[in-house]
């Protein structure tokens, strides 16, 4: 618990308003979009760096956790107080501070929400490529410290291909700058990549500067359907290697499909075990090209049926069916434990075996669909949290689907971070030296642990 | 009123993907977590498995809602907030009682037409009588906070109730149609024109219009929880409108309309479920039923621009009739606004109670009519119309706030009231 005195000298700092002392309010901020849920003793929503600095060192005076938080729609826990303390909630810092056209350059506050972002860069024919599925309410800080990526990671990366610059609260209250506005930087070690996916554990970020592109001149979508899924794994490598880099490349497999036809009822063939959704972009005249190309790249490789988008309607008749993915799933069962796991893109078939193999050996609902170009994959357990057996046999096959991703040389998170849902199962992939490395870094850098503690690391 | 049991099931359905953030409009003024659906929907959860009490900030959170629906709409799981949220309501007004301005309201006022038009006519002698003037001069509701701005936000009253200004039944020579009109108490005590117009749009077009004497339709009640005094008017409502022989009954307004249409559940009798099968908004009668024709006047030099009203695109699922009504209107061109179904932030009387909150809620409505180039801005509820002039006004914007049957009137060479 907070002494009453600190608590005052916090409301001096960001002004009472700004703190939620309040049971009901805190308890809405003990919360991400994982079934995790703990209780802070605060909440604290500040607007400037300089209050930011003053909180941070008046915890370490008096010893009390501090949990960075931007929406709260992490899927690893990455936001909830495991262990109390306050909740600093970045989404009052919210202004897009500069759009440098002539450097492709934004200057940006953490609680600038990425759809924003997004659509006021595309205002001035730039582009933010970064599109997590969850940019209309995830904020800039929160993809920064989870290293979020997107369906368009394949061709444009992820976000830390966009990071050029930082500016950090640390965990003892100094501010660190690192990087700026050029795209080449070897001064010292690579700050910017170890905040870059930090989670919240080395440092508040405040200020972030991030790298432009020029907006594609046109996309086409495409949408394929294969009796095998061998053959649409297969096809996306001929993709790659005809020299065509598709922005998007985008898997369902046989049970996502099912769940989205039972719920859309758009004519998806039942019985097919994988659909591709394709997209390109770039020049108009060379896109138009690649779609043709990538059809007939489908055809060959075994796909029964081929569609591409003439229009945006078609366009988005196209995506409904993946965006209603999440909606359709729960229908079988309304928890849903998203994990995502990369592996090598050729070894796709051979991790959606294995996954398929471990749901029927615990007897799970498991949905499999995910970005067939970088090998990142979701698989997502339907489940129910009330039924305290079945959560023990999820808990079993999580751990498992782990192993076999290590085991097939690939990664227990593309994208969502480690948080407290992953941190078990850590050392599967970094080992012991990469473990104590990793530790060694947050010792030198809190001592006090006050950085989102439990976090990452067991404890 | 839904169980509780129903209530656990969609609470459990809550994924807390957190997309409900990019639609509230409470979200989008504070980026406060306990104000969108899914803060709310947990702190309801944590009440129903007894690890929150209720109370007073439970009570203000949960009146911290628009019921616009949006979140709804937007989420994946399709979980009915409002619906959960109204639960909550009645679940603290049981439990706590209701507030003794509002218990007074709702049980004296609303139930009692006689009581409630001299309330009105007060209203209209407060705002007539210099006793108004004399009140705003002496700065006396300067020394209740934001009671000043307040005061300002409510409408002026009509000085006789429309109701009374009209005959019971409004008859056309061979009509294609008989219905009945449930005027709601914003045409009826606030803004007769609105009234005069949409008789003489349906009598233009063949419809005949019968005005049974009714109640208020309870929304106000039913929002605060106060579900006695709701079902009660309902009973009242069925049983009057039972009795005309009519083909629809229709509503002006999307709040009215919408709790009318719910009166099927709140009742759960046959005359209610036919009752409410027969509630039409006015713009469906015309657009879905009748066919629509416009006058012979000629309009011109009017842009005009359409705001959906929560209760009439998402309470009823009418988008299509309203613009192609407008569409309709020869010499009119329609420019639609950008997020034209966002909330005007009036929701009731939730301008009253919050009124800076709402007010930053419809200055983003403002601007994006003000976008448009528009120079009329139509829709299709009275309480809409009375927040959106407010916050026009607030921006200085001299845009001329109409409902949707005041333009359809104008192209009648007998319109009744111009307005
Ligand atoms: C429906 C849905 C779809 C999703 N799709 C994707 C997807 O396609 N790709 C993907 O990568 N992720 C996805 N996610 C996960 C999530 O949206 C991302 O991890 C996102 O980056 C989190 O942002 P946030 O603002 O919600 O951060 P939060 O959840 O609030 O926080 C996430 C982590 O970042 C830390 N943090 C937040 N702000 C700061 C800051 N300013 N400084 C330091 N640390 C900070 C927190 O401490 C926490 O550890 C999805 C989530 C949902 C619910
Ligand atoms: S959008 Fe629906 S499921 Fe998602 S958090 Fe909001 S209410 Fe819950
Ligand atoms: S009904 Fe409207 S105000 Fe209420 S939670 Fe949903 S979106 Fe927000």
């Amino acid at each position: 618990m907070l002494q009453s005195s600190v608590i005052e000298e916090i409301k001096r700092i960001v002004g009472k308003e700004h703190v939620y002392t309040s049971l009901e309010e805190r308890i809405c901020y003990g919360y991400d979009s994982t079934p995790e849920a703990f209780f802070p003793d605060l909440v604290v929503r500040p607007a400037t760096t300089e209050e930011i600095q003053k909180i941070v060192k008046l915890a370490n005076h008096h010893l009390f956790p501090i949990i960075p938080r931007g929406a709260g729609t992490g899927l690893s826990g990455g936001s909830v107080p495991v262990k109390g303390g306050v909740v600093l909630d970045l989404t009052r810092m919210n202004k897009i501070l500069e759009i440098d056209e002539e450097n492709l350059v934004a200057v940006v506050e953490p609680g600038v929400i990425t759809y924003e972002l997004q659509q006021e860069v595309e205002k001035r024919g730039l582009f933010y490529p970064p599109d997590p599925a969850s940019l209309k309410t995830s904020t800039i800080g929160g993809n920064v410290a989870e290293c979020a990526g997107g369906p368009r990671a394949f061709k444009y990366g992820v976000t830390r291909d966009y990071v050029l610059g930082l500016e950090v609260v640390t965990p003892t209250g100094e501010l660190l700058k690192v990087g700026g506005k050029t795209v080449k930087s070897v001064t010292g070690y690579d700050l910017i990549r170890l905040y870059t996916g930090s989670e919240g554990t080395l440092g508040i970020i405040t200020k972030i500067i991030l790298r432009l592109l020029p907006k594609p001149e046109a996309k086409k979508t495409l949408m394929a359907v294969y009796p095998s899924l061998d053959d649409a794994a297969h096809t996306v490598t001929m993709i790659i290697k005809k020299g065509i880099i598709p922005a998007t490349l985008e898997l369902m497999d046989d049970l996502t499909i099912r769940c989205v036809e039972n719920y859309l009822h758009m004519g998806l063939p039942l019985d097919a075990e994988a659909i591709l959704i394709m997209e390109v972009d770039g020049p108009a005249e060379l896109v138009e090209k690649q779609a043709v190309q990538v059809a007939e790249l489908c055809r060959e490789n075994g796909a029964r049926e081929v569609k591409i988008a003439a229009d945006e309607k078609d366009r988005d008749e196209i995506w409904r069916a993946r965006r209603a993915v999440s909606a359709a799933v729960v229908q079988i069962k309304p928890t849903k434990i998203s994990e995502d796991i990369a592996v090598p893109r050729s070894q796709i078939p051979k991790m959606v075996r294995r996954l398929k193999e471990i749901a029927a050996r615990y007897d799970l609902n498991l949905v499999i669909f995910g970005h067939a170009g970088d090998g990142n994959l979701h698989p997502n357990i339907l489940c129910d949290q009330n039924d305290a057996e079945e959560m023990e046999r999820v808990r079993k096959a999580i751990a498992e689907l782990f192993k076999a991703a290590v085991e097939l040389g690939g990664t227990l998170t593309g994208e969502h971070g480690i948080g407290t849902m992953k941190a078990p199962y850590l050392k599967y992939e970094t080992g012991d030296v990469g473990y104590q490395v990793m530790k060694a870094i947050k010792k030198a850098l809190d001592p006090n642990n006050i950085l989102n503690p439990g976090k990452i690391f067991l404890e | 009123m839904i169980k509780v049991e129903t209530v656990k099931t969609y609470l459990d359905r809550c994924s807390k993907c957190g997309g409900c953030q990019a639609v509230c409009p409470l979200y989008g003024e504070t980026m406060a977590e306990p104000l969108v659906a899914r803060g709310k929907l947990f702190l309801i959860k944590n009440h129903i498995e007894g690890k929150l009490e209720l109370s007073p900030k439970m009570k203000e959170l949960m009146s911290l809602c628009l019921l616009c629906k949006a979140c709804m709409e937007n989420c994946p799981n399709k979980i009915p907030v409002d619906q959960l949220v109204l639960w909550a309501r009645q679940k603290i007004a049981q439990e706590k009682g209701i507030s003794f301005v509002k218990k007074n309201i709702f049980q004296h006022l609303l139930k009692n037409n006689g009581r409630l038009t001299i309330a009105a006519r007060l209203g209209y002698f407060y705002q007539h009588s210099g006793l108004q003037w004399l009140v705003r001069k002496s700065r006396l509701l300067e020394l209740f906070g934001d009671l000043a701005k307040k005061e300002s936000l409510l409408p002026e009253m009509a000085k006789v109730p429309f109701r009374n200004q009209v005959p019971r039944l409004l008859p056309v020579s061979r009509p294609q149609k008989r219905v009945a009109y449930f005027t709601g108490c914003l045409t009826n005590f606030v803004f007769p024109d609105i009234g005069y117009a949409v008789i003489n749009v349906l009598r233009n077009n063949g419809v005949e219009v019968v005005i049974p004497e009714q109640w208020c339709c309870g929304i106000p009640a039913l929002a605060s929880g106060d579900e006695e005094t709701a079902v009660d008017l309902a009973r009242k409502n069925v049983k009057v409108f039972q009795r005309e022989n009519v083909d629809a009954i229709i509503t002006d307004c999307a709040s009215c309309g919408s709790t009318l249409k719910e009166y099927a559940e709140l009742l759960e009798t046959p005359e209610a479920r036919s009752f409410a099968e027969k509630v039409l908004d006015f713009s469906q009668l015309l657009a879905d039923v009748v066919g629509f024709q416009p006058g012979e006047e000629e309009l011109s030099g009017l842009v005009v621009t359409y705001h959906d009203p929560c209760h009439l695109r998402r309470g009823m699922g009418i988008s299509e009739a309203p613009r192609s009504l407008i569409k309709a209107v020869p010499g009119v061109t329609f420019k639609e606004m950008k997020e034209s179904d966002r909330c005007c932030g009036a929701a009731g009387s939730f301008n009253l109670t919050y009124y800076e909150l709402a007010v930053s809620i419809g200055r983003r409505k403002a601007k994006n009519v003000q976008d448009t180039g528009a120079n009329v801005l139509l829709t299709a509820c009275p309480s809409c119309i009375m927040q959106l002039r407010h916050v026009l006004q607030l921006e200085g914007s001299d845009v001329q706030v109409l409902h949707l049957a005041q333009l359809l009137d104008k192209t009648y060479s007998n319109a009744e009231k111009k307005s």
